[in-house]
């Protein structure tokens, strides 16, 4: 008879229960390894769509809820510059409240004097800044970009795009979402030189 | 195992094993990385511009005296579409709109393309758009017209 360890003994069913432990099962190993090869292509491929993706320019604009733009096919890539946003209740340039929309309507007048002051603000620390860095090339150009939502009547634009005019700013770029791949866009958003 | 490769345990003088194992921990944190940092500065929303020109309050459309080509303008109103080509004035077209409220370009496009075969040299539109008229409405036909051969689009209140 094999001498056998001092201690509990359980009877001949109770010591197969996996309960009680000492089964036919056996103890399953701890250390498994973990498969880094689909892990690892995984990680490839999300990161080489992400740079596919990626775009150099940054967010020109803020996006708002109450600012939904129009679509269009025949774009170019947006540029950095003052942005007017002009939504059915506001207009902001940069940040800075200009004025309502409702009190806009009422009166009759072309231009808007807030937001053309506002501009020539802008301009003038433009030019300031580009003189003080004696940098010729920046020449200003008299970009803006317009972020108007699709509902905004053209009773409102006139003013504010007559506004831009009046203050300098005469090349006038209209925030867009791009829609599928323009055939006329000379250079889509996916980049120019 | 941190870092380098494992060349096993080689005895002295023994031969080394041909088989080695690249480490992949820092190659998969280097991934995590770039991935954070990708979506983090990621752009989900694709943003172009149409570039047009101001017209000023003018309803009068802009002509170099070198420019050979008339002065085309296109009059928008909320009931219809008159494109007119220096005297030559083109039938209105009646404004339709689609399933989403949106305008319904395509007998202009056929136009345009009837005054591109007259004025192949035509690069430049005026549009004189009247109060009432929707944003988005306004660019769809800016759009358009840069669409078909008419690139430099310029914007003016319609008089009257």
């Amino acid at each position: 008879m094999a001498i056998e360890i001092p201690g509990k003994r359980w009877g001949k069913r109770l010591s197969h229960s996996k309960v009680f432990g000492h089964g036919s099962h056996g103890k399953k190993q701890i250390y498994a390894d973990l498969l880094i090869t689909p892990l690892v292509d995984m990680f490839v491929i999300i990161v080489l769509f992400l740079i596919a993706n990626f775009s150099a320019t940054g967010e020109v604009l803020m996006m708002s809820h109450d600012i939904q733009l129009p679509e269009a096919f025949n774009v170019t890539e947006i540029e950095m510059a003052p942005v007017v946003m002009v939504s059915n209740t506001d207009i902001v340039v940069s940040g800075t409240a200009i004025g309502r929309v409702d009190d806009l309507t009422k009166d009759e007048y072309l231009n808007i004097p807030a937001l053309e002051e506002k501009l020539r603000e802008m301009k003038k620390q433009y030019e300031d800044l580009h003189a003080l860095a004696k940098d010729t090339e920046g020449s200003f150009k008299g970009d803006v970009n317009i972020q108007a939502n699709k509902d905004v009547q053209f009773k409102v634009m006139k003013r504010v795009l007559y506004s831009c005019a009046t203050a300098g700013y005469t090349n006038l770029n209209f925030a867009v979402l791009q829609k599928g791949s323009g055939e006329g866009a000379p250079s889509a958003a996916t980049g120019s030189p | 195992m941190a870092g380098g490769m494992d060349l096993g345990t080689g005895g002295k003088g023994g031969k080394k094993p041909l088989d080695t194992q690249i480490n992949l921990v820092p190659f998969i944190d280097l991934m995590a990385v770039t991935i954070s940092f990708l979506i983090m500065t990621a752009v989900w929303t694709q943003i172009g511009k149409l570039q047009v020109a101001n017209s000023g309050a003018s309803a009068e459309p802009s002509n170099s005296p070198e420019d050979k080509t008339p002065p085309i303008s296109l009059l928008i109103t909320e009931k219809e579409l008159r494109l007119s080509a220096g005297t030559q004035n083109f039938d209105p077209i009646p404004v339709t709109r689609g399933p989403n409220n949106k305008i319904e370009l395509d007998k202009l496009r056929d136009k345009f393309k009837e005054l591109k075969g007259q004025l192949p040299d035509a690069q430049a539109i005026t549009l004189q758009a009247e109060d009432g008229i929707r944003y988005e409405d306004l660019v769809r036909i800016i759009d358009e017209c840069k669409g078909d051969g008419l690139p430099q689009v310029s914007v003016a209140a319609a008089m009257g």
